[in-house]
């Protein structure tokens, strides 16, 4: 026979046991740590493993922050060493860049993206990562975690010896016959439009200040645009863009050229680079970065 | 203020410490009724005029119709004119036009948002009219009218509770027959269905969005699918549980909203289960009127059909729920015939197929939920049948998606009932720990899906 409890012993034992889950996540935390990485779910997820790693690692000597556009240029394509890429899908390039600003530490290298610019800092991330004091999680998510080890035993990163050879069998291969032709129309008629003038010229004063902050401190900015399809840099609201900043930072030599064969190039859904090609660029920002670095 | 903010949690802990101290005892009906104007106040200020007319309104006619029932169909015209002027005004008129009609107030009226629970107030204002109507008793007291409208636990969502089961209710409450254990086994299996399974598997189901779906591998649009129906069942399930649990503090019992929906072996046994509240209403004050199936075969699919679809039209004006729910009424109207020799047979497995067919075309119709977009949701069904073509297609953890709709699964197995005896020494444990895990594994916050009907 079951026992029957009575309200107050019921209660008792039913707090008495979240307690005791919650101090044994906590516990775990202490004991643990942050160090694993859970997965991300969605873009937002993976935005905040990257920036948490960005915050508790040692300052890199390159950052790349951009939006959705450089976050396919994967860090492991990359041979420069000590290189983050801090750009966020379906963010603005301007939160990676203030939460840089706002570290102790800078890198040497800050490449700003300025295709998309029209996207204002996300004030939420830029507070919460902008202090060397960022809030860690006071307990263990036992569910998260428990999947997290699982996925890292079951799928542990290559080794480098194996992610060379299956991006060198990536670059080997030709470039994707996928037609794109349908993607590509959808996006160029969203972005079609006059880029707002408000929108611009506050997007533009806010690379100024962020860029001048970080060069009194002593680091080099230089502006990438990422290379679009053709219909897509020639849609209004791209064109706007970058004739304003262009305008406003004229100096050639912040700008890095992408002198890519453009035929090699493919955009899978329109927009973003697949998977090739962004190896392509990365490997020759790599070629950039190292003449920039042993000039 | 929603019921898992930090807010809500302030403002239902000083309504309840206040609520049974001796100086309000004489009280308890219209601090109930301030509190929950504060609660739809809080959100939506500018609404409040609505609510207080709506009330009033029906009041009068509640009135008008006991002297005279010539009033009632006026009663509930007022209504169903409120219902419609502020759901499907969004059809003929853009708000965020420069110009509408020209006419300041029809203007101001016009560009009010949708008010939250609109539909479920409404309902209850139906339910009011006609019960006290045709019980010929004399009309309540507006207060306790106010009451049993705005209830808060259940004034944004439901349950929709009949006047003729509430009122009867509203008498001074006593902290000492309070059902603690009850209610706090509703609050915290509510939050830990919301938080831990709603909010989590909303993260993967965001993929579901236009045009995000496109990228998806056909096996994921299917997974995706099943998860939204865990995700549906798990919000409304949750929201129902906390409103039941807090009403049960307060002394008043709501009734229950979900019986295992996704157990069911046939449509009409699946709106027994889901959604109960509103299935009940239904067919109390749209199916039986409309002759029910008194008047022949046809007709009575026929009904079916009228009503199915005006439930689709009543969640939002877009052709996407009124194909819901007519899809829902075909779906009825087709098994009718057949239901009494399916049950009949005595065929061990022919449940389990039953139920796997009820669940998979119930799952699929989310979708219309989910993409209240019409072309949408036909190009996210479509694309379930066709093979994917992108050669980046998004990642998701299946292990993940697993252990989010455990809780949905196991609790649709039916624990048999010598083994629940077994169990319930163990019930406030797995109740605390369910709390707890509501709180550490809790998805980032979204609003509860039924907010926006």
């Amino acid at each position: 026979m079951a026992p029957r409890y009575g309200s107050l012993a019921w209660l008792s034992r039913c707090l008495l046991s979240a307690a005791l889950v919650l101090v044994a996540c906590a516990i775990a935390t202490a004991r643990f740590g942050q160090r694993l990485q859970l997965p991300a779910i969605t873009s937002r997820d993976g935005a905040l493993i990257t920036l948490n790693r960005y915050v508790d690692e040692p300052t890199p000597d390159i950052v790349l922050v951009g939006s959705s556009l450089t976050f396919r240029l994967k860090e492991e394509y990359f041979a420069t060493q000590r290189l983050r890429n801090l750009a966020l899908a379906g963010g603005s390039p301007l939160t990676g860049l203030e939460i840089v600003v706002n570290q102790p530490k800078i890198p040497k290298l800050i490449v700003v993206e300025t295709n998309i610019l029209s996207r204002t800092a996300d004030p939420a991330l830029v507070a919460r990562f902008s202090t060397s004091q960022h809030p860690h999680q006071i307990f263990f998510r036992p569910v998260r975690a428990s999947v997290a080890a699982y996925e890292n035993w079951m799928h542990a990163p290559p080794t480098h010896a194996q992610n060379e050879r299956a991006l060198q069998q990536l670059l080997d291969q030709p470039p994707s016959d996928f037609d794109n032709h349908v993607y590509l129309e959808r996006a160029r008629q969203q972005i079609d439009i006059e880029a707002p003038p408000a929108v611009v010229s506050d997007a533009v004063e806010t690379l100024g200040r962020l860029v001048g902050a970080l060069e009194l401190r002593g680091a080099r900015v230089l502006f990438l645009d990422m290379p679009c399809a053709q219909p897509i840099e020639e849609a209004r609201f791209m064109r706007g863009m970058h004739e304003a900043v262009h305008k406003a930072f004229p100096d050639a030599s912040r700008w890095l050229s992408i002198g890519l064969d453009r035929t090699e190039l493919r955009w899978a859904d329109g927009v973003h680079l697949d998977e090739r090609s962004a190896l392509l660029v990365s490997r020759y920002l790599d070629r950039i970065f190292s003449a920039l670095q042993n000039p | 203020m929603s019921f898992t903010s930090w807010q809500f949690a302030l403002f239902a802990t000083i309504v309840f410490g206040v609520y049974y101290l001796p100086p309000f005892k004489p009280f308890q009906v219209q601090l109930l009724v301030a509190a929950s104007i504060f609660f739809y106040g809080y959100g939506q200020p500018e609404l409040l005029p609505l609510l207080a007319v709506a009330v009033c309104g029906t009041y009068l006619f509640l009135v008008l119709a006991l002297r005279d029932r010539r009033w009632l169909p006026a009663g509930i015209v007022f209504n169903l004119a409120l219902l419609a002027f502020f759901k499907y005004k969004f059809l003929l008129f853009d708000p965020n036009a420069p110009a509408l009609v020209g006419v300041p107030i029809v203007d101001f009226l016009l560009r009010l948002p949708l008010p939250v629970g609109i539909s479920f107030f409404v309902f209850h204002n139906i339910s009011l009219l006609v019960d006290m109507t045709r019980e010929k008793k004399a009309p309540p007291g507006l207060v306790d009218v106010f009451l049993y409208i705005i209830f808060f636990p259940q004034l944004v969502a439901g349950p929709i509770t009949r006047a003729g089961m509430f009122i009867p209710q509203i008498e001074p409450k006593r902290f000492a027959d309070i059902t603690f254990i009850e209610a706090a086994k509703w609050i915290l299996a509510g939050f830990f269905f919301k938080l831990y399974v709603a909010n989590n598997l909303n993260e993967m189901t965001s993929y579901m969005d236009f045009p995000l779906y496109e990228t998806l591998r056909t096996q994921d649009r299917w997974l995706l699918v099943i998860l939204y129906s865990y995700q549906i069942y798990a919000d409304f399930f949750g929201y129902s549980g906390i409103a039941i649990g807090l009403a049960l503090l307060f002394g008043y019992r709501l009734p229950i909203n979900f019986d295992l929906p996704y157990s069911s072996a046939s449509f009409s046994e699946f709106w027994t289960r889901w959604h109960i509240s509103l299935s009940a209403w239904l067919r109390t004050y749209l199916y039986i009127p409309l002759g029910g199936n008194r008047r022949g075969k046809f007709r009575t699919y026929v009904n079916l059909i009228i009503v199915m679809g005006l439930g689709g039209l009543w969640h939002g004006a877009g052709l996407g729920y009124l194909a819901w729910g007519l899809m829902h009424g075909v779906l009825l109207a087709v098994e009718r015939p057949f239901l009494e020799t399916i049950q009949s047979v005595k065929w061990a497995a022919l449940r389990p197929l039953r139920i796997a067919v009820v669940f998979t075309c119930v799952t699929m119709l989310w979708i219309f939920f989910r993409l209240p977009n019409f072309d949408h949701a036909l190009g996210y069904l479509a694309g379930m049948f066709t093979p994917s073509t992108n050669p980046n297609p998004p990642k998701l953890f299946y292990d993940l998606a697993l252990l989010y709709s455990l809780p949905v699964i196991i609790q649709h197995l039916r624990v048999s009932s010598p083994v629940e005896r077994r169990l319930a020494v163990w019930e406030p444990y797995l109740y605390g720990a369910l709390g707890a895990l509501a709180y550490l594994e809790a998805g980032p916050a979204t609003a509860f899906i039924y907010f926006q009907f």
